[in-house]
């Protein structure tokens, strides 16, 4: 069934050489200093320095950052800045001890100028923020953007925000944005310059243009009790994207989401991948969720499916920690199921790093794709690659918009191929991801909550 | 006797990972080999007549799914008589042994939950999520009234100064008649017989004519976990059978689930005390609703317009939960209107035993044809702005319907329809939408989307509604977590899976001895 198996061929050398755990732990700790010494500091940044410290106050209050997220839930829905105002006055009246500056907030939403101007001042700050983590309201706009990464040694993989996808004419105008990024993006890509990190690995070329699909958009009719309801009626709109994508030479993403949509989405990936007229393309590639507790037992069957569908190019494989984690615990919770994630962040990260080995183990039948912002996990993706004998060409390292930026440039600045994920939409349909970025980003258990509350360098390099 | 431990909702299945579902698929065809199912009249331990009423498949009615018996008058009042003795023993018991009882019960239902569940797909059309859901439904009242009992047994506390000592305590009534729908085939008549059984009374269950298969399993798990046969009789029949029950002298608390029309009457009937009835009977009645959503101008539709197709269609709008009105503020009334069109215009209508449908066939004949009715005179009074598409031919099927622009008269945004229909109209203000469902006659569930917590204060103040959901459907309370029960004309009586619900099968009694000897406090 399979060509790289158990004897020969290089799957089979690498296997044999794999390093013991731990002999390239000193590695691992010597690349993330580098790393950390590498990324341009947030003082030449006087903007994010600015969102640094509003996101360090919000984290460490409950009320407010209830505050904030229902704020930032609700501006799209608000018909003025007054309305927007009032609802801002409610969220805070919640906080217990409101800071100085927000009980001036709060008394200037007692007369109608004052909340005009409170109104806007939430509206500027709110666009602010959301602009920092979703590039454009379209693809056409996010061109400049997107070269702009490229001509600094960085690949994107966009990703097009939109409402919950609940009619067909919902899915059938999802569709036609994601064709229409297609053709944006390909047009526009002709034109920047070369850089071979980006464009090629061992394994041949790498698309220029990189879409992140997402099912969900695709189709009103996912049922996680009748996974086959939503792939049928998601699948007449994905084929022709993959066509034109095979025809454009870019890349088509599988985007993962929550538990309650995976199955669709993965069989539906499977299915259409494994059809004769895309097994010469395009290039293509799946999501795996590290926090999932079965997400061993999903790379197996992933790796499984690719050796028995010889495709042409390598199926890609984006190793994420999961960005739906409060949502499944609270699921579970409520329907008194076992939690489907690690619910320690320590087993969440070892799980991630035994992945992040696992899939580079199985190069060349994957293209490994790690996807982090903790420093520890990219650092360890580098020095298991060196330990393997890997310089660095097999190795996909992935970052979001606006959370990983100052990652993303110190890897880049090393001759790591990097690539950016850049969501693209307009407020409206941006504010469910924006709200969950705002979550990892003030949240005390993620790396970058660590970070910002400044535990130190090697504490947070240190194995989980 | 150790107490049981503390209460938690009984785990539904988890259908998204295919091996739940190849198990109830199997159990499923397990129970077709066996049917029909046999049901008999039951009292005393006796098992008498099994014919005299058919249950049918309401998505393939060719196929008998149990033949039962059917109860009448004598039936009846044997079973009153038997229940009559049975409640002395059965009441004598201590709290404790009759929780351990129904935690035994309990147990057997959660060992047959997939043949459960199955059976409730084929007797009553419910799609698998809901059939499971029903079935942990039923085990959680067991569990919870049996906890609930142990704790009334304690007695209520009063004040006490020296020289009396004061008790308030609760004693079982007696013999309850327990009147069950089936719409939750098993959950509801085991919340009601369990409540009245917890409290240690003896009950004589009728069950619909239309789910008798469903109410034998439920009292076979009781007598096997140790229900004395005389403290529970099974009386399959029809509405005579429990009219019966409902005149019987001998009946203390008549506890019904149903339509208005008849829990107002059976009020009306229990208040006859003839001269040889020494006591007041107690009735328990949870009736219809018209229940209404509002969405506010700064609702969230992502997930208002979800929560509401699902609460209004689900089980094809057979609960008296469902959300059968909506009311949005009027700037956002049209973009909500489409979405909702658009995403009932997905629904999934077919068998209930296909993972994944949305509406399954109504129970009958009379319901399907009740249904059409309304929605002919709905188009007849203003538009159907959506109107479903193709149904199965076979089966007792209506596909979903959306009414719009209907006069403020009109039957379908006053009367309780039962099925697929639902209306949606503007409101200029949220107040203007609130007066609207206060003017209803009924007050059982109602729903606010809002971001507003200013707007949500005001509204959950305000609504009469027995069960308010805030941004979320308005169907599935769980027991424990949120009591369910309507006011006004949606239902008498306290909230079932709540913490007061056993005072209905209880009267109080209190004591107060002197313990003054001689001018000396003797305690």
């Amino acid at each position: 069934m399979s060509r790289s198996g158990a004897e020969g061929g290089p799957a089979g050398a690498a296997r044999a050489e794999r390093p013991a755990p731990g002999a390239y732990e000193d590695e691992v700790a010597r690349i993330g200093r580098e790393l950390a010494a590498a990324m341009p500091s947030a003082a030449r940044h006087p903007l994010r320095a600015l969102d640094a410290r509003a996101m360090r106050a919000t984290a460490q209050d409950r009320e407010l950052r209830a505050a904030l997220f229902r704020l930032v839930d609700v501006t799209p829905a608000c018909r003025s800045l007054e309305d927007l105002a009032r609802h801002l006055n409610e969220y805070l009246a919640a906080v217990d001890e409101a800071p100085p500056s927000l009980a001036t907030a709060m008394r200037m939403a007692h007369t109608k100028a004052g909340r005009r101007a409170l109104g806007a001042a939430a509206s500027v700050a709110i666009r602010h923020m959301a602009h920092r983590f979703i590039i454009a309201e379209s693809p056409r706009e996010a061109l400049g953007t997107l070269a702009g990464l490229w001509r600094r040694g960085m690949a994107s993989s966009l990703d097009l925000l939109g409402e919950a996808t609940v009619t067909e004419a919902e899915a059938d105008r999802y569709a036609e944005r994601c064709a229409g990024a297609l053709e944006d993006l390909a047009q526009a890509a002709e034109r920047w310059p070369s850089r071979p990190r980006l464009e090629a690995d061992s394994a041949g070329p790498l698309p220029r243009v990189n879409l992140s699909i997402k099912v969900s958009a695709l189709t009103p009719r996912i049922h996680p009790e009748a996974p086959e309801l939503g792939r049928e009626d998601a699948a007449r709109r994905v084929r022709p994207l993959l066509r034109r994508a095979r025809e454009l030479g870019a890349h088509a993403h599988f985007d993962s989401e929550s538990l309650d949509t995976l199955e669709t989405t993965l069989e539906l990936a499977k299915e259409l991948l494994a059809e004769d007229e895309f097994r010469a393309g395009p290039s293509a590639g799946m999501v795996l969720q590290a926090y999932l507790r079965d997400s061993p037992a999903m790379l197996e069957e992933l790796l499984g499916w690719a050796r028995a569908h010889e495709r042409e190019v390598p199926l890609t494989v984006r190793l994420v920690k999961g960005a739906y984690w409060d949502h499944e615990v609270a699921e579970a919770r409520q329907e008194g199921w076992p939690a489907p994630v690690f619910e320690r962040k320590a087993d969440c990260d070892r799980n991630f790093e035994a992945l992040t080995r696992r899939l580079l183990d199985e190069r060349p039948l994957v293209r490994p794709a790690i996807a982090s912002h903790n420093l520890r996990s990219i650092a360890h993706a580098i020095a298991y690659d060196r330990a393997l004998g890997g310089d660095g060409r097999d190795l996909e390292l992935q970052v979001l918009r606006g959370l990983g930026d100052e990652l993303a440039e110190a890897l880049a600045a090393r001759g790591h191929r990097v690539r950016a994920y850049c969501p693209v939409g307009d407020l409206v349909a941006g504010m469910a991801y924006l709200v969950r970025r705002l979550l990892e980003n003030t949240s005390n258990e993620s790396f970058l909550g660590e970070q910002q509350r400044g535990v130190p360098l090697e504490e947070l390099l240190a194995a989980p | 006797m150790t107490p049981p431990a503390g209460f938690t909702n009984e785990p539904t299945l988890e259908l998204r990972r295919a091996a739940a579902r190849e198990a109830l698929r199997e159990a499923l065809a397990e129970l077709d080999r066996r049917l029909p199912l046999s049901v008999p009249v039951i009292v005393g331990g006796d098992r008498g007549a099994d014919s005299g009423i058919e249950s049918t498949d309401p998505g393939r009615p060719d196929r008998l799914v149990a033949s039962a018996g059917r109860a009448g008058e004598p039936e009846a009042a044997a079973a009153v008589e038997a229940a009559t003795r049975g409640a002395r023993d059965w009441g004598a018991r201590a709290a404790s042994e009759r929780a351990a009882i129904l935690e035994r019960a309990a147990a057997i239902l959660r060992e047959r939950r997939h043949a459960l569940a199955a059976l409730e797909v084929r007797e009553c059309a419910k799609p698998w999520a809901e059939a499971d859901a029903d079935v942990c439904e039923a085990i959680d009242y067991l569990r919870y009234y049996g906890r609930r009992a142990i704790e009334l047994e304690r007695g209520a506390p009063v004040e006490q100064v020296p020289g009396e000592r004061n008790a308030m305590r609760y004693v079982p009534r007696g013999v309850c008649a327990v009147i069950a729908p089936w719409n939750f085939p098993l959950a509801i008549p085991a919340g009601m017989a369990s409540g009245a059984l917890a409290a240690g009374n003896a009950v004589v269950l009728k069950p619909a004519e239309q789910s008798p298969a469903c109410a034998l399993a439920l009292a076979e798990a009781l007598h096997e976990a140790g229900v004395p046969p005389d403290a529970l009789a099974l009386l399959p029949g029809y509405g005579d059978a429990g009219a019966a029950l409902v005149r019987d002298p001998r009946v203390h608390v008549i506890a019904f689930t149903g339509s208005s029309a008849v829990g107002l009457e059976i009020v009306r009937a229990s208040a006859e005390t003839p001269e040889a009835q020494h006591h007041v009977k107690r009735v328990v009645a949870e009736m219809g609703g018209k229940n209404c959503v509002i969405v506010d101008a700064d609702a969230d539709l992502d997930e208002a317009v979800p929560a509401i197709v699902h609460s209004a269609f689900g089980y094809a709008g057979q609960k008296c939960s469902a959300a059968a009105r909506v009311i949005c503020h009027e700037a956002l009334a049209d973009a909500l209107l489409e979405r909702l069109v658009g995403a009932a215009a997905v629904l999934r209508v077919g068998q209930a035993e296909r993972f994944g449908t949305d509406v399954p066939p109504l129970i009958e004949r009379d319901a399907q044809e009740r249904v059409e009715r309304y929605a002919a005179a709905a188009r007849e009074a203003g538009e159907l702005a959506f109107a479903g598409g193709e149904v199965p031919g076979e089966g007792w099927f209506c596909p979903p319907r959306i009414a719009i622009r209907q006069p403020p008269d009109a039957p379908v945004l006053r009367e309780e329809v039962f099925g697929p229909l639902l209306t949606v109209e503007a409101a200029p203000t949220i107040e203007e939408a609130c007066e609207r469902v206060e003017a209803l006659p009924f007050a059982l569930t109602g729903g606010l989307f809002s971001r507003s917590p200013a707007t949500v204060e005001r509204v959950a103040a305000r609504l009469p509604v027995g069960n308010l959901y805030v941004n979320r459907g308005i169907t599935g309370a769980k027991v424990g977590r949120q009591p369910f029960g309507g006011n006004k004309r949606s239902g008498v009586g306290s909230k079932a899976g709540g913490p007061d619900y056993l005072l209905q099968f209880v009267e109080p009694r209190v004591v107060c001895e002197n313990t003054m000897r001689h001018g000396l406090v003797v305690e």
